[in-house]
C-alpha cells in the first residue's frame, strides 16, 4: 500500500515537474545570441536557448525581419538546433523579435 | 470604421468550450471523493461519469487553447502568463487523464487492499488535479480581465454597431 502510494506520489510530482520545464524568460530589448529550441510553424513562433541560459519565446509579426547571410528568407527556413541571432523589444512582459539572423545552419 | 468581427474565431472556441470540462471535473471530483470517504457507489460511479467526460473535455480545452494562443499572444502585454496557464493546463489535463486510467484498472476487479490504495490515489489525483484546475482557470481570467486576450474593444463611437 506504501509503495502505490509513493508510487502515485511520485508520477504526481513528475507531471508537476514536467509541466514547469517549459518555463520562458523575459529579457530586456537588445540583441541576443543562441540557438533555436523549438519552432511552431502553424504559430510564427520559436523559442530561443540563448547563450546566457535564458529561453526566449518568439512571436513573429508582420515587422520581424529573417535573415540568412545577409540575404531575407522564409520562415520555413528556421529548424531546431540552428543558432541564430535576435534582436528583441520589450513591450510589457512581451519580446517583439525586430530581426532575427541565421548565423549558421543545423549540420 | 472597424467592423465588427464574428463571434466564432479562433480565440473565441476556447472561452466557449473550457467553462463545461471545469465544471465536470470539479462537481466530479466532489462527488469521487463523496462517494469514496462515505463508502457509496452511486456517488463514486457519478464521480467516475463526470471524471470521463471532463477529462475529454479537458484535452479538448488544450486543443482550442493551442488554436487562441496563436492568435492572441502578438496582442499581450504579458505572455508569460499565458504559458503559464498552458503549462499548468496540461498539468490538469494529465492528472486527470492518469486518475481515468486508474479508474479503467479499478474495473478490471482489483480488490482489497489494491482496490482501496488504487481508488485512494484517483482520490488524489483528481484533489490534485482541482487545485490546477482553478489555477488555471483563475490564470485564463486574469488573460482575458486583465489583458483582454481574444477580446474585441469596440471603438470610442461604436459606429462598428450602427
Amino acid at each position: 500500500m506504501k509503495n502505490i502510494l509513493r508510487g502515485i506520489f511520485t508520477v504526481i510530482m513528475l507531471v508537476i515537474l514536467g509541466s514547469c520545464q517549459e518555463r520562458t524568460d523575459v529579457v530586456d530589448s537588445g540583441t541576443y545570441q543562441g540557438t533555436i529550441k523549438e519552432v511552431e510553424a502553424d504559430k510564427a513562433e520559436i523559442y530561443v536557448d540563448t547563450d546566457d541560459g535564458k529561453t526566449l519565446e518568439l512571436y513573429f509579426t508582420t515587422k520581424t525581419r529573417l535573415t540568412m547571410n545577409g540575404d531575407s528568407a522564409q520562415f520555413s527556413a528556421l529548424e531546431e538546433g540552428q543558432r541564430v541571432q535576435v534582436e528583441v523589444e520589450r513591450v510589457g512582459n512581451r519580446l517583439d523579435p525586430i530581426s532575427v539572423e541565421i548565423v549558421e545552419g543545423d549540420e | 470604421m472597424n467592423e465588427l468581427p464574428d463571434f466564432l474565431r479562433t480565440a473565441t472556441w476556447h472561452p466557449l468550450l473550457v467553462h463545461l470540462p471545469l465544471s465536470l471535473l470539479l462537481i466530479g471530483t466532489i462527488g469521487y471523493l463523496f462517494g469514496f470517504l462515505g463508502k457509496r457507489k452511486f456517488w463514486m460511479d457519478f464521480g467516475i461519469v463526470l471524471l470521463f467526460a471532463g477529462t475529454i473535455g479537458a484535452w479538448a480545452a488544450v486543443y482550442t487553447g493551442e488554436m487562441a494562443d496563436g492568435a492572441v499572444a502578438r496582442q499581450l502585454c504579458d505572455p508569460t502568463i499565458l504559458k503559464i496557464h498552458d503549462n499548468s493546463a496540461h498539468t490538469v489535463s494529465w492528472l486527470f487523464s492518469i486518475a481515468s486510467a486508474l479508474v479503467i484498472v479499478d474495473f478490471t476487479g482489483l480488490g482489497g487492499k489494491m482496490q482501496r490504495a488504487a481508488r485512494l490515489a484517483i482520490v488524489l489525483l483528481m484533489l490534485t488535479g482541482s487545485g490546477f484546475l482553478v489555477r488555471t482557470g483563475h490564470l485564463g481570467a486574469t488573460l482575458v480581465y486583465q489583458q483582454a486576450a481574444g477580446v474585441y474593444i469596440p471603438s470610442e463611437d461604436c459606429e462598428e454597431f450602427y
